[in-house]
């Protein structure tokens, strides 16, 4: 596991992957936070991170399209599934190595809630839910774009997997408004990944959105493990 | 140390290989030869744990690589077709991350790379990215790779290919150096190398073994006859005509002649129960043709191999 996450961490480093996302995502805050909180004199976190949540299901599938694609199509795997590791530390070390990216470029942004917490009159306690919040559902979205990733050999239909299923969790929450059956309404709130991260921003802390977040992550980390091991199990393939 | 019983591979209804059964003693360099398709990758994969077979037994040094495969895969090494290399990380990163996948003590790690890095001789290019080298370095790199837990077998998929014939030699004397310490599997589909470095081989044909033993047996048992090669001063035409009349020639093949010197050169084919060279020096020397040369054309690997195949596709014909 270990030696996995550092690899990743490593080829972030060196490929432009990692920096297309923390650089997307930095331009953003910086964006959102001039014009939202500066020019629009706002003093509230939730602005920026709403806003950032909207384009997250475009640059969260970019940070994870070449986990597991790529080891693929370069037949590194061919390494990793001969070597003594077993396929749940390979899969852990990776999406731990994801997180670690998006987590601190999350901190980067950390600047502009010193800002508000200083200028604004908003508790600390509402800004460090919002980021924790934040955190936990990006922490849902990169399990959901690495099992993408778990799908395929090439990195353009894994990103765009990636974006489909977190478009689909979205949309999922607008269509559950619409729904004419109130059984059907109850579902689809319950899968629509949005539905918990506004009650959980409103600014009080509770214990069934963490919940909910969580099994979010371990479930699509379950199906990513369960995807490449039945893949080398197949005794016909 | 390698043990395989009845191993069957299907890829959905087309048939990889089929009950392909051996052992590979400690310290052997056993060699799979066989043409694009027999079944050589085929059998690398399931041996090294990537592929599970659709049924059959895999021991490594008695352990059951099927169910205790974290163990198994502790004492291979493996170096598929094409090397597993990270092109965005420099060399020695790289042998660093493979040397933490595989477990290799921290503390001895460092002098287990430079050990590696010395042996396949890839001193020179440690601090470059993997991007950036030659195939022939790659090739090495992959070798590296492979031996980096210092492991009890070794799985060498093709090892030579992509290299110049200098390094090619250095490769396969190192395969032998290595055997030493370590019981390798090599496949290729270069016949010389097989002959020349491995102590057996299992030829395959459409995922069965066709044949398995030293290259040595496997070229002179195949053939009951055997073949020379003749010099002779004369007409070529006349001598010919002589050579046919002696008892137990088989068949005679006229080479390219030197008008100028006046030799006549030609292969003998004979049954090797007979002698014929003792009457052909005989009626040589009668007629006054001084034989300048003979000489063995001994059967090669590559005949073996051409032989068995095109047997067994006569056979497929018939059915």
């Amino acid at each position: 596991m270990g030696a996995l996450f550092k690899k990743e961490i490593y080829i972030y480093l060196c490929t432009p992957f990692g920096y297309i996302f923390s650089g997307l995502f930095l331009l953003l805050c910086g964006i959102i936070f001039s014009f939202y909180n500066l020019s629009g004199t706002r003093a509230d976190i939730l602005g920026m991170l709403g806003a950032l949540n909207m384009v997250s299901i475009v640059i969260f599938p970019v940070l994870t399209m070449k986990l597991l694609a790529e080891e693929k199509k370069s037949s590194t795997d061919q390494l990793l599934f001969t070597s003594p590791v077993t396929v749940t530390s390979i899969i852990i070390g990776k999406y731990l190595a994801a997180l670690f990216v998006f987590l601190t470029t999350l901190a980067a942004t950390g600047i502009f809630a010193v800002f508000i917490a200083i200028f604004g009159d908003t508790t600390p306690g509402a800004i460090i839910g919002s980021y924790f919040s934040f955190a936990m559902l990006g922490a849902a979205y990169i399990a959901i774009c690495l099992f993408a990733s778990s799908l395929t050999e090439n990195q353009v239909t894994s990103a765009i997997l990636g974006f489909g299923f977190l478009f689909g969790f979205m949309i999922i929450g607008f269509l559950s408004n619409s729904m004419p059956w109130p059984f059907m309404n109850k579902v689809l709130k319950a899968i629509a990944i949005l539905s918990k991260y506004d009650e959980f921003t409103n600014g009080v802390l509770r214990l069934s959105p963490l919940v909910y977040y969580l099994s979010f992550t371990l479930i699509f980390l379950y199906l990513t493990i369960q995807v490449v091991d039945r893949r080398l199990k197949d005794k016909e393939a | 140390m390698i043990e395989v019983k009845g191993l069957t591979k299907n890829y959905g209804s087309n048939r990889g290989i089929n009950n392909i059964s051996f052992k590979v003693q400690k310290g052997e360099i056993l060699g799979l030869l066989g043409s694009n398709g027999a079944g050589k990758t085929t059998i690398m994969n399931l041996l090294t744990g990537y592929k599970p077979p659709t049924s059959g037994e895999i021991y490594i040094d008695g352990i059951n690589l099927l169910e205790k495969p974290m163990e198994a895969k502790k004492k291979i090494g493996y170096l598929p077709e094409i090397p597993p290399l990270y092109p965005e990380l420099k060399v020695i990163s790289y042998l660093r991350f493979v040397s933490d996948l595989k477990d290799v003590p921290v503390r001895i790690r460092e002098e287990r790379i430079n050990k590696v890095m010395n042996l396949v001789n890839i001193n020179d290019v440690k601090g470059r990215l993997i991007r950036n080298l030659s195939k022939g370095y790659k090739q090495r790199l992959g070798l590296a790779q492979a031996l980096i837990a210092n492991p009890d077998v070794l799985i060498l998929d093709e090892p030579t290919v992509g290299l110049d014939p200098k390094q090619i030699h250095e490769i396969r004397s190192l395969i032998q150096n290595l055997s030493k310490e370590h019981t390798i599997i090599l496949s290729s589909h270069i016949l010389a190398e097989v002959s020349m470095v491995c102590d057996r081989v299992i030829i395959l044909k459409n995922g069965e073994i066709v044949a398995i033993d030293t290259p040595q047996k496997l070229a002179r048992e195949l053939f009951n006859t055997e073949k020379f090669f003749v010099r002779i001063k004369g007409p070529s035409d006349k001598i010919l005509s002589e050579i046919k009349d002696i008892e137990g020639v088989l068949s005679v093949e006229k080479q390219k002649n030197d008008p100028v010197s006046g030799f006549s050169c030609f292969i003998i084919e004979n049954s090797k129960s007979v002698d014929v060279k003792t009457p052909l020096f005989f009626k040589m020397a009668f007629l006054g043709y001084a034989i300048h040369e003979i000489r063995p054309e001994s059967a090669s690997l590559e005949d073996v191999f051409m032989q068995l195949t095109a047997e067994t596709n006569c056979n497929e014909e018939a059915v």
